[in-house]
C-alpha cells in the first residue's frame, strides 16, 4: 500500500516527465517491432503499418497506461471538472435551481442557527454557570439576607435594583444606570473586577463610604479609559463618589443594564432597610452538589417563617427559584424554537428539492450516460463525474450560502427584538455554517449516489432499447418523487399555517385600541436630583415652571406623568375605598398609580368618560382629586356611582388622606397591547405626598410634527435647571412600534420562511410536472395526433400534479394542527385551529401548485404530433 | 494473423509477464517477443495490452522498472521482479495449475 501510495505521489508529481517515459518507451517498442519487420524484408512502410497493427491505438494504450499507473485521478478530476462545467453551463436553469435551493437553505440555516446558538445554546459568561439561579419575584435586601442567612443551600446570594443616576462630568450632564446592589452579587457570579476591587460587606452598610465600581463601557466612555482612575472622585446625583473598581470588559449583568454599581445602603439607604420594598432581582449560587429542588425547598421554609413573622408585607410570599439561564432566555425561547423549528422544515424542503432536481436529472441524462458507457467509460468513471457534478454544485451552492448567511445575520440583527438585545455577541458562527453546509453536501451525495447507482447498474443494451422516454429505472423511482413533492408541500403548508396565524395574530394586536392617540406626540424622561430638589414643593414649581415654558412654544401642547403607558414602568399601590370594610393586611387592592400634571388626558386624547377632567385649580392646598380608570370602576366601584366616592392608598400608623374621584378616564394598555388593563388611579402631581416621585414623563403633542422639538424641549429644561439630563427621548408612535416589535419580528421572519418554502415546493412540483411533460412528448403527441382535445391534455397533465396537491395539503394540514400548538405562547387571540387560517392557507398553497403544473401542462398543449413522434 | 492462435483468458497476461520476467529483466518489446516465441505463436497478445499490464504490475510492487540500453544500444526500460513479485509468481502458478487440472478432470471425465 505504502508502495503504491509512493508510486502515485511520485508520478502525480512527475507528471511531464512520465508523460515523456511512457512515449519513450511505446516508442522504443514500435521501432524495435518494424526493425525486426524490416529484417524479414518488408518494406519501410509496411514494417511500421504491420507493428502498429498489432500494437493497436496508441493513445488507447497511453489511455490504459495512465489509468493502470494511477496517475489518472488529478487529471480524471481536473477532466470531470471541465466536463461538469460545461454541462452544468449548458442547463442554467437546473443549476441556478439547485444553486439556489442550497444557498437558501445554507444560508438561512447558519443565519438563524447563529441566533439560536449564540442565545439559547451558549453558556452564561460566568463560571459554572449550572449553579446559579434567579427568583422570579423581587425581593427586598432584608429578606435576602435573611433568606441567606437561615438557608444552607447556597454559597452566596446578591441582589440590584437599577435606578438612574445624573453624571455631571464635562458636558451635558447624562443619566446613567447605576447598579444599587449588595456586596454579595459579585461573588455570586463569580467574576473579579479588571481593576480595583468589588464593594467589600463592611463598605455594605448604613453610613458607607461613597464608593463605586464602573462598568468598562462607562469608563473607557466617560473616564476616558483612565488606568489611574481608582481612588479619582466623580459626582453622580449631586454626591461625590470614589471610584474603586473596574469591571472586565466582558461582563454585564445577567438582565440589567448597568453602567455603574453602588451600594444599595451607600445610594439609597431610605430603602434599604425596608422589608416591605421589593424591588431588587436576586441572583443565587447553589453550593455544589445541592439542586434545585433542595434549594428550593430550603427557600420555601424560610419564606412561610417570613410569613409568619412580618404578615403585614410578607404574607403572600413564595420565591420561585429557577436556573438562571431559563430565566434569562425564558421569554424569547417559543419564538426562537419555532424559528428553528421552520428553519429545520425549510431546510428539508430544499433538500428533496435538490433531491429531486439530481434525480429528474439523472433520468433524462441516462440515454448519454448509457452511451457513454456502451463507448467504455466505466461505471466508476460514470459514478465519479455524477459526484464531481453534485459536490460542484453543493460547493457552489454552499458559496453562496455564506454570502446569504451574511447578509441574513446582519438582517436578523438589524430587526432583532428588544429581547435580544441583550446578546451582543452574536455574529454568523462558522461551525455552524461548516454543519449546515457538511448537512446539505451529503444530501447531494446521497441523492447523487441513489440514482447514480441505478443509472450506472442499467444494462446499456436494454437503456438503447428503452430509449430516451423511457420512464427512468421504473415505477420505485417515481414513486420517491411523488413522495418528496407531497411531503414538500405538506412541510410548506405548515409554514405558511404558522406564518399566517402570526400575522393574524399580529394584525389583531396591531388593531387593538391602545387607549390613545399616538400621533404626533413626543415624550422624554426627566428626573430631579434629589440633592436639590428634596421636598414636593420644589419638585412641584419645577415642573409648573416647565410646562408653563414649553406651553408657551407655538402650536405646542404639553403636560406630564409619571410613566407613559407601553414603556414598561408603573408604580403599584395597594388601595382602601372609604365606606367599605378595610381587607386584611396584605390583601389590599393593588393599582397602578399615575400622577400627572397639565392637561395629560388632553394631550394624549384619552376619553373622560363620566365627570370632568382635572383643573388648574386641583392643586396643592385644596381638597383631594383622582380620576380613575374604567377597569377600575368594573373591578371596585361597579355597585356605586364612582364619581364622589373616596379613596385612599393603605396607610399604617397615620390617618386616611381621602381623595375624591372626579371623572373615569378611557383604558389605557399600559403594560402592552396584547396585556390586560389593570386598574389605575391618576392623581395631580401638585396634590402628591410621595416626595420620591421625583420623575416625569412630559408628553408635548403639536399638530404636525414639528423640527428641532426636541431641542426646544431641552433648552427649556435646561434653561430652568442645566444640571438635570434628559433622556428616552422618543415619540409614543415609535413606543407604540417598539411594543410590538418581538411580535413583528416573529411574524416577519415566519412569513419570509413560509414565503421561501411555498418557493420551493412550488418549484419543486413544477419541476416534477415539466420533467414529465418531457418525458412523455411522444405519447402526448400521438395522443394529440389522435384528436385529443386541449382540456383532455390539461387534464392528462395535471392529473399527477392535482392528486399530489391534494395529498401534500391533507397531510400539511394534518401537520400543521398537530404543530402549531406549540407556538401558542406566540398567538395573540387566535387560535392555532383557527379555520380561517387553515382554509386560507390551504387554498393560498393549491393555488400555488395549480399554477406550478399549469405552466408545463400548457407547453404539452404546443406538442407538435410530428415533431414529438420523430422524437423517435 | 494465423488463423489457430487464440485468444488469451483474462487475467493470464500478468502471470504470464511474471513468468517471463522471472528468469531475467527484460524491457517490454522483449517480454512481448519472448511470449510468442516460447508460445510458438500460438498465443494472440496485443502488444498494446502489455504495457498497461506492465504498468499495473509495477504498481502493484511486483515489478520494478528503470532506464537501461538495450541490446542496440538503445535507451529501454527494463523491467524486473520484486521479491513479493516472487511470491506472486508462486500464488498465480499454484491457482493455475490448480485451475487447469480441474478443468480438464471435469473434461475428460464429464
Amino acid at each position: 500500500m505504502v508502495h503504491g501510495l509512493l508510486f502515485r505521489l511520485r508520478t502525480l508529481f512527475r507528471r511531464h516527465a512520465a508523460e515523456g517515459e511512457l512515449d519513450d518507451e511505446l516508442r522504443f517498442h514500435l521501432e524495435r517491432q518494424i526493425a525486426k519487420y524490416q529484417i524479414l524484408g518488408m518494406s519501410e512502410a509496411e514494417a511500421e503499418r504491420r507493428a502498429r497493427l498489432e500494437f493497436g491505438g496508441l493513445d488507447q494504450v497511453k489511455d490504459e497506461c495512465r489509468e493502470a499507473r494511477g496517475i489518472n485521478f488529478v487529471e480524471t478530476l481536473l477532466q470531470d471538472l471541465r466536463y461538469t462545467t460545461r454541462t452544468l453551463l449548458h442547463s442554467p436553469a437546473f443549476t441556478s435551481c439547485a444553486v439556489l435551493t442550497l444557498a437558501l437553505a445554507v444560508g438561512a440555516n447558519t443565519a438563524i442557527f447563529s441566533i439560536v446558538n449564540s442565545v439559547l445554546l451558549s453558556p452564561l459568561p460566568y463560571p459554572n454557570p449550572q449553579e446559579l439561579l434567579a427568583a422570579r419575584q423581587n425581593d427586598s435586601r432584608p429578606n435576602l439576607k435573611d433568606i441567606q442567612r437561615l438557608t444552607n443551600s447556597f454559597a452566596s446570594s446578591g441582589g440590584v435594583n437599577i435606578n438612574p443616576m445624573d453624571f455631571t462630568g464635562k458636558g451635558e450632564p447624562s443619566r446613567v444606570h447605576a447598579a444599587y446592589v449588595d456586596a454579595g452579587l459579585l461573588a455570586t457570579l463569580g467574576v473579579q473586577p479588571m481593576l480595583g476591587r468589588w464593594i467589600s460587606a463592611d463598605e455594605d452598610v448604613k453610613g458607607g463610604p461613597r464608593n463605586i465600581v464602573v462598568s468598562y463601557p462607562f469608563w473607557r466612555d466617560f473616564l476616558g479609559g483612565d488606568p489611574h482612575v481608582l481612588g479619582k472622585s466623580i459626582r453622580l446625583s449631586g454626591n461625590g463618589y470614589t471610584v474603586i473598581g473596574v469591571m472586565p470588559s466582558g461582563f454585564a449583568l445577567p438582565k440589567e443594564p448597568a453602567d455603574i454599581f453602588v451600594s444599595l445602603w451607600v445610594a439609597y439607604p431610605e430603602a434599604a432597610p425596608l422589608r416591605g420594598v421589593h424591588f431588587m432581582h436576586t441572583y443565587w449560587r447553589l453550593k455544589p452538589g445541592v439542586t434545585l429542588t433542595q434549594a428550593q425547598a430550603d427557600i420555601a421554609q424560610v419564606d412561610r417563617r417570613l410569613a409568619e413573622q412580618f404578615p403585614d408585607g410578607e404574607k403572600g410570599r413564595g420565591t420561585l427559584l429557577v436556573p438562571l439561564h431559563d430565566w434569562l432566555v425564558g421569554n424569547v425561547r417559543p419564538a426562537l424554537l419555532v424559528l428553528f423549528g421552520s428553519v429545520g422544515l425549510v431546510l428539508l424542503i430544499a433538500c428533496a428539492n435538490f433531491a429531486m432536481l439530481l434525480m429528474a436529472r439523472s433520468v433524462a441524462r441516462q440515454r448519454e450516460l448509457m452511451i457513454r458507457a456502451s463507448l467504455g467509460a466505466s461505471n466508476s468513471r460514470l459514478i465519479r463525474q455524477r459526484l464531481t457534478e453534485s459536490t460542484l454544485l453543493a460547493l457552489l451552492g454552499g458559496a453562496a450560502g455564506l454570502v446569504v448567511a451574511k447578509i441574513g445575520t446582519t438582517f436578523l440583527l438589524a430587526l432583532k427584538p428588544a429581547a435580544l438585545r441583550r446578546f451582543t455577541a452574536i455574529h454568523m458562527d462558522v461551525r455552524v455554517f461548516v454543519f449546515v453546509f457538511a448537512i446539505s453536501m451529503l444530501t447531494g451525495l446521497l441523492f447523487v449516489l441513489l440514482p447514480a447507482w441505478s443509472a450506472s447498474r442499467g444494462d446499456i443494451a436494454e437503456a438503447l432499447r428503452e430509449n430516451a422516454r423511457a420512464t427512468g429505472s421504473g415505477a420505485s423511482r417515481g414513486l420517491l418523487r411523488s413522495f418528496l413533492v407531497s411531503a414538500e408541500l405538506a412541510l410548506a403548508l405548515i409554514l405558511l399555517v404558522g406564518a399566517g396565524l402570526l400575522i393574524k395574530g399580529f394584525l389583531r394586536l396591531r388593531s387593538v385600541n391602545p387607549g390613545f392617540n399616538p400621533a404626533n406626540v413626543m415624550t422624554m424622561y426627566l428626573q430631579l436630583p434629589e440633592t436639590r430638589y428634596p421636598k414636593i414643593p420644589l419638585q412641584t414649581n419645577f415642573r409648573r415652571e416647565l410646562l408653563a415654558r414649553i406651553n408657551a412654544l407655538p402650536g405646542v401642547e404639553a403636560a406630564m406623568i409619571t410613566d407613559l403607558p407601553l414603556a414598561g414602568n408603573y408604580v403599584d399601590h395597594r388601595v382602601v375605598i372609604d365606606g367599605r370594610p378595610t381587607p386584611a393586611v396584605g390583601t389590599e387592592p393593588e393599582v397602578q398609580t399615575l400622577s400627572v400634571m397639565g392637561d395629560y388626558f388632553g394631550v394624549m386624547q384619552i376619553p373622560i368618560r363620566a365627570g370632568r377632567n382635572f383643573r388648574a385649580t386641583d392643586r396643592e392646598g385644596q381638597p383631594l382629586m383622582a380620576i380613575v380608570n374604567e377597569a377600575f370602576v368594573r373591578q371596585y366601584l361597579a355597585d356605586q356611582n364612582p364619581l364622589g366616592s373616596r379613596i385612599d392608598w393603605t396607610r399604617r400608623n397615620e390617618p386616611h388622606k381621602w381623595m375624591t374621584i372626579i371623572g373615569v378616564a378611557g383604558d389605557v394598555k399600559h403594560s402592552g397591547l396584547s396585556q390586560p388593563v389593570d386598574p389605575a388611579v391618576y392623581a395631580p402631581f401638585s396634590q402628591n405626598d410621595e416626595a420620591w416621585r421625583r420623575f416625569m414623563t412630559l408628553v408635548v403633542k403639536t399638530r404636525e410634527p414639528v423640527a428641532g422639538l426636541v431641542e426646544d424641549m431641552k433648552k427649556q429644561v435646561w434653561s430652568l435647571d442645566s444640571q438635570i439630563p434628559v433622556s428616552d427621548v422618543q415619540s409614543m408612535d415609535d413606543l407604540m412600534a417598539v411594543s410590538v416589535a418581538q411580535e413583528r419580528f416573529n411574524m416577519l421572519l415566519l412569513a419570509i420562511f413560509a414565503a421561501l418554502a411555498q418557493m420551493l415546493a412550488g418549484v419543486g412540483i413544477y419541476g416534477m410536472i415539466a420533467y414529465r411533460v418531457n418525458q412523455r412528448t411522444h405519447d402526448l403527441g400521438v395522443y394529440i395526433a389522435l384528436g385529443a382535445q386541449h382540456r383532455d391534455v390539461l387534464r392528462l397533465v395535471m392529473k399527477d400534479g392535482i392528486r399530489l396537491t391534494l395529498l401534500g395539503i391533507v397531510l400539511g394540514l394534518v401537520g400543521a394542527v398537530a404543530l402549531t400548538r406549540l407556538m401558542v405562547s406566540l398567538l395573540f387571540e387566535v387560535k392555532p385551529t383557527d379555520p380561517l387560517t387553515l382554509i386560507a392557507v390551504a387554498l393560498l398553497l393549491a393555488a400555488a401548485a395549480l399554477l406550478a403544473c399549469y405552466i408545463p401542462a400548457r407547453r404539452a398543449l404546443s406538442i407538435q404530433p410530428i415533431i414529438a413522434l420523430r422524437c423517435e | 494473423m494465423p488463423s489457430r492462435s487464440i485468444d488469451l483468458p483474462q487475467g493470464t497476461l500478468d502471470l504470464l509477464i511474471l513468468r517471463t520476467l522471472a528468469l531475467e529483466p527484460l524491457h517490454g518489446w522483449a517480454v512481448s517477443e519472448r511470449l510468442q516465441q516460447i508460445s510458438s505463436d500460438l498465443l494472440r497478445v496485443q502488444q498494446g495490452s502489455l504495457y498497461p499490464a506492465l504498468h499495473r504490475l509495477e504498481r502493484r510492487g511486483w515489478i520494478k522498472s528503470r532506464w537501461g540500453t538495450s541490446e542496440n544500444n538503445r535507451r529501454a526500460k527494463f523491467y524486473e521482479l520484486t521479491k513479493i513479485g516472487r511470491r506472486q509468481l508462486e500464488i498465480e502458478r499454484d491457482a493455475w495449475e490448480k485451475l487447469t487440472a480441474v478443468v480438464s478432470q471435469i473434461l475428460e471425465t464429464a
